[in-house]
């Protein structure tokens, strides 16, 4: 793997890095508890319908909603000290950006699903009210594993973590250090 | 190396260990504390956010929910801080499973007790 060059002392760097991945486990733990929560237990979010509109339950479901913008937010202004993980023309890493959009257009969504779920009860995925909220966890989570990748691979880089002992995983790593994980013309 | 403003000795040599540690601040091995007490912080938070479901709003979210919730988000929680401990600690001296031991430890005990125990 290339070395990259670096502007900031290598020990500098990893503590940074680290503490991004810190913050990324925190998030990570609070987005699976409020998920897994909704999967095993029904009366968290009824499976098909609602028994009424009105269900303070899902509060739990949105909380993550915002809490993960704001958390994603917290990692963009962080992540400034961090040069490797700029992004094109010296803005916002372009994985961070996606993912950062992604969680804004679910929190948004909150209002729509609320007036939504006024009128009609069911919680059936493709219902035109959860669009947005899947289109933007979608997104969030393309972004999220170009950033994350590209974070743990710098990591791998400077000695800090393990290498994968799978070539295709390697091959990964390096595309992600090249920002080419996605597209080879944006970075 | 070039450093930002306001490090280094402006050209006179190079970077000094002085520079690099006032650049990474607090070490994330030393951040174990912290975590801890945000663990806790998030465990209590996740009981009283379930308790607020069953005590305020029984006809939504009835306790027994509630108590499968709150165990199932006490698990989530606690392998969060253990990476979290792990993560901050590989590569360092620092050695923490005493505390990380207890701290789970009490966390788990203290979720058995209150889903026997408190609820509506």
């Amino acid at each position: 793997m290339a070395q990259m060059p670096a502007l900031i002392p290598k020990e500098v760097e990893i503590q940074r890095l680290k503490k991004i991945w810190l913050i990324v486990i925190a998030m990570g733990s609070t987005a699976a508890s409020v998920e897994v929560d909704n999967f095993v237990d029904g009366s968290l979010h009824q499976t098909s319908i609602r028994d009424s509109a009105f269900t303070p339950a899902h509060w739990w479901l949105y909380s993550h909603f915002v809490a993960l913008p704001l958390g994603w937010g917290a990692v963009a202004i962080y992540d400034r000290r961090v040069p490797i993980l700029r992004g094109p023309n010296n803005s916002m890493n372009t994985g961070l950006k996606m993912t950062i959009l992604g969680y804004l257009a679910t929190m948004f969504t909150i209002g729509v699903n609320e007036m939504w779920h006024f009128w009609f009860v069911e919680e059936i995925f493709a219902v035109p009210n959860h669009w947005m909220f899947n289109m933007g966890v979608v997104v969030a989570f393309m972004g999220a594993l170009a950033y994350v990748v590209r974070v743990y691979a710098r990591l791998v880089e400077l000695g800090a973590e393990t290498p994968g002992e799978n070539p295709y995983v390697a091959e990964m790593y390096k595309m992600a250090l090249e920002g080419k994980l996605y597209s080879r013309s944006i970075p | 190396m070039t450093l930002p403003k306001g490090f280094g000795s402006g050209g006179a040599g190079g970077t000094g260990s002085a520079d690099v540690e006032r650049m990474i601040g607090r070490r994330v091995e030393n951040m174990t504390g912290l975590i801890t007490i945000s663990y806790i912080a998030a465990w209590l938070a996740t009981f009283g956010g379930t308790a607020a479901g069953y005590y305020y709003y029984p006809w939504a979210y009835p306790t027994p929910s509630g108590h499968y919730a709150f165990i199932v988000l006490t698990i989530v929680e606690a392998i969060g801080y253990l990476f979290s401990v792990k993560v901050s600690e590989e590569g360092s001296t620092k050695k923490s499973n005493g505390l990380v031991g207890v701290t789970l430890g009490g966390t788990a005990i203290g979720t058995v007790l209150i889903s026997l125990f408190v609820g509506n």
